[in-house]
């Protein structure tokens, strides 16, 4: 579903990307760990058509994002590591403004539903987001991908500055959508979470793909350990 | 784009300090409403009071010699109309009573300003002052971070993975703020049509029609500028301050700087000047009050021959009445020679100035608010004509009643009665129609549409170099 193929990005002649080769399967949940300026963004940005690559092909179902975003982008649901909604809005109101954005019309309670399976309690459907916490509004970000019936999710910092509660909730959902057929790209920190919550896990250190592993094969103090050796190299 | 402009607005209706802004400007612009037609009204009354009194004093002339009652005289007041309270124009500063009498054509005075608080020299409160300078700054303070936000908050790159591409979305936040501009806009006239619905006629239906749509493109002028640099820029504080800059540039210095270009180029003489030259051309005119003046002899003998006698006892026409209307005539042909002179130099100033809306639609929209408004220069300049046509007619027909109303040459105790002087008619001022003089207006129209159409052109180029990450 998720395919870059001898990727290579710079900015102002630094080296952003090298030789970046990655898949993501369907129903697959990749977690990409690395430190700040590993490349993790601007290989989502890449995805979402909002970088060119210097070199290389990124594709989502076989189309290149690069050249056809539009259609790309129609697959794609993104959560950043903030996610801003329009703070005078409530939770379901936002959710149908960004809906009617995609051409989606649905009725209140086919929002309400899409905000519930996100994890979002109904006592704070009709309530502003600006008094929402931050992994409330996760939730809605990830609800306005999910009513797009998005088949590509890819999340940035997602569980970033959230509490226990809401990460682990935050986990649950991620999986739960993998299990439905979703494909997701997850850009983390967090070690233990991208151990717990994903298939795969890609080790980025400078812009360049060092470690690929499945999450079944290592413990998260094995992780840890390597992520380390990696980093400190 | 209609989803964009609707959660625009539900943001501006949500907005308390954008809703307390809103509710106290439109009190402001009420009374700003009210206290404009309550000062024209007022105008009228005591324009009609007074017009009223020197008519009554004029019918209520007993017997006089016509050409003493050319010298006796009476007043014209410019008249106020509806339209002015919304734009006063040059109103204040030119004058409003003229003094109307034989031999002379006498300036306009009193105006509004000369007999204001010095306080109150600075402006009224007028909604075109509100319209002109305080709205545009709402629409910039509404504008500037629109998209910028959308920008820093990381929404705009949800906006666009949702569907909305770029241009729509930077056309609709122009689309929303402007909208607020017309609402404004579209609510004082509303409020005005309420006030004045018994007056309402065709005339004010088209010309406020005009004045609605100049400022219908100003403001979309200014919201789109104001959106294009919020989007193009990197952060808010910056097309705040390049909108700001420009607001001051156009509606502070630009005016200003440009009208004293133009008067510089094409300068009108002084009062001085004007009056020593028509005093001097005049002088070589005919006297009427010298019966030794060459040019009189002349004519004597001129009528002396047409009539066939010898001497002006045996005329049957009063011929004082005569050379006092040659006089007349001759001290018209002056009049026009230096009125007309100052008239072209004054349509000189003006095409110069409207050219300065090809830098500054602000300039455009203040000839067009006044002129649609009928209180620019324009209609002052054809109120002064008529005025003097009126003088003419007035004066000649006292003239050709002391000359062939059945006196005789030197008979200057020769006196019409009562029923002459109420044949007399009264100065009947008929503004002038938008028809004639809208092609005045055209130009600062089509720099209104050009820089409209810039804007347009600017958020589209702008829009292709938008940075979403």
């Amino acid at each position: 579903m998720i395919q870059l193929q001898n990727v290579n990005k710079s900015f102002k002649g630094d080296l952003a990307i090298q030789n970046l080769n990655l898949n993501v399967n369907k129903g697959e949940i990749l977690g990409l760990l690395g430190a700040n300026g590993a490349g993790k963004s601007t290989t989502i940005n890449m995805l979402l058509g909002f970088l060119k690559p210097d070199s290389g092909k990124v594709s989502i179902n076989k189309i290149d994002t690069t050249h056809n975003s539009q259609e790309t982008r129609k697959l794609v649901g993104y959560i950043p590591e903030n996610v801003n909604l329009y703070p005078y809005l409530s939770g379901l109101e936002n959710l149908d403004y960004f809906c009617k954005l995609a051409g989606l019309k649905y009725t209140k309670s086919q929002l309400e539903t899409y905000l519930t399976t996100c994890g979002l309690a109904s006592e704070a459907h009709n309530k502003k987001v600006g008094g929402y916490s931050k992994g409330m509004r996760q939730k809605v970000g990830i609800a306005i991908a999910y009513a797009k019936k998005a088949k590509v999710y890819l999340l940035d910092e997602p569980a970033s500055g959230l509490d226990p509660l809401a990460s682990n909730e935050l986990s649950i959902l991620l999986k739960k959508l993998a299990s439905e057929g979703a494909t997701i790209l997850m850009a983390s920190h967090d070690i233990f979470r991208v151990r717990e919550v994903c298939n795969r896990i890609g080790i980025l250190k400078n812009g360049v793909l060092v470690k690929e592993l499945h999450s079944k094969n290592v413990s998260a103090n094995e992780l840890e350990t390597l992520y380390l050796q990696f980093m400190q190299n | 784009m209609l989803q964009i402009i609707k959660n625009e607005w539900r943001f501006f209706v949500r907005s308390r300090i954008f809703l307390s802004i809103s509710i106290a400007f439109i009190a402001i612009l009420l009374l700003s409403v009210f206290l404009g037609n309550y000062q024209t009204q007022k105008q009228q009354q005591t324009h009609q009071n007074a017009k009223d009194h020197v008519r009554q004093q004029w019918v209520s002339i007993d017997e006089m010699n016509p050409h003493s009652a050319a010298h006796y005289g009476t007043y014209v007041f410019k008249p106020s109309n509806l339209l002015s309270s919304l734009d006063e124009g040059v109103n204040t500063v030119t004058g409003n009573v003229l003094r109307v009498e034989g031999h002379v054509q006498n300036e306009i005075i009193h105006s509004e300003a000369s007999q204001m608080q010095a306080v109150s020299r600075f402006g009224k409160l007028k909604p075109s002052l509100l319209l002109q300078y305080i709205v545009p700054l709402l629409l910039i303070f509404l504008a500037f971070n629109t998209v910028s936000n959308e920008k820093q908050t990381g929404r705009l790159k949800l906006l666009v993975l949702q569907g909305a591409k770029p241009l729509q979305i930077i056309l609709s936040k122009a689309l929303s703020v402007w909208l607020y501009g017309v609402l404004l806009l579209t609510f004082i006239l509303l409020v005005y049509g309420v006030l004045n619905f018994q007056s309402l006629n065709s005339e004010i239906l088209i010309r406020t029609g005009l004045f609605f749509l100049t400022y219908c493109l100003y403001y979309f002028i200014i919201s789109g500028l104001t959106v294009f640099f919020s989007a193009r820029w990197q952060n808010a504080t910056l097309s705040l301050t390049s909108m700001l800059g420009i607001w001051i540039i156009w509606t502070l210095f630009l005016p200003n700087i440009l009208m004293s270009s133009v008067e510089k180029w094409n300068s009108l003489p002084s009062r001085n000047e004007f009056q020593s030259a028509m005093k001097e051309d005049r002088s070589k005119g005919l006297d009427g009050h010298n019966p030794a003046d060459k040019r009189g002899i002349a004519l004597k003998e001129k009528v002396l021959k047409e009539y066939g006698v010898d001497s002006l006892s045996q005329l049957p026409i009063n011929f004082d009445g005569m050379r006092m209307q040659a006089d007349e005539d001759y001290g018209n042909s002056v009049w026009d020679k230096h009125f007309g002179n100052n008239r072209d130099i004054l349509q000189k100033q003006k095409k110069n100035f409207q050219l300065g809306g090809m830098v500054n639609p602000f300039i455009s929209l203040q000839n067009t608010s006044m002129g649609f408004m009928a209180s620019d220069n324009l209609h002052h300049q054809e109120f002064l004509l008529q005025v003097e046509n009126y003088r003419r007619v007035f004066i000649k027909m006292l003239n050709d009643k002391q000359t062939f109303g059945g006196s005789k040459t030197g008979n200057w105790g020769w006196k019409e009665d009562n029923a002459f002087f109420k044949s007399v008619p009264d100065f009947d001022y008929k503004p002038t129609q938008i028809s004639v003089v809208l092609p005045n207006y055209i130009l600062d129209m089509f720099f209104m549409m050009l820089w409209s159409i810039l804007v347009v052109v600017l958020i589209v180029l702008g829009t292709k170099k938008i940075q979403i990450v």
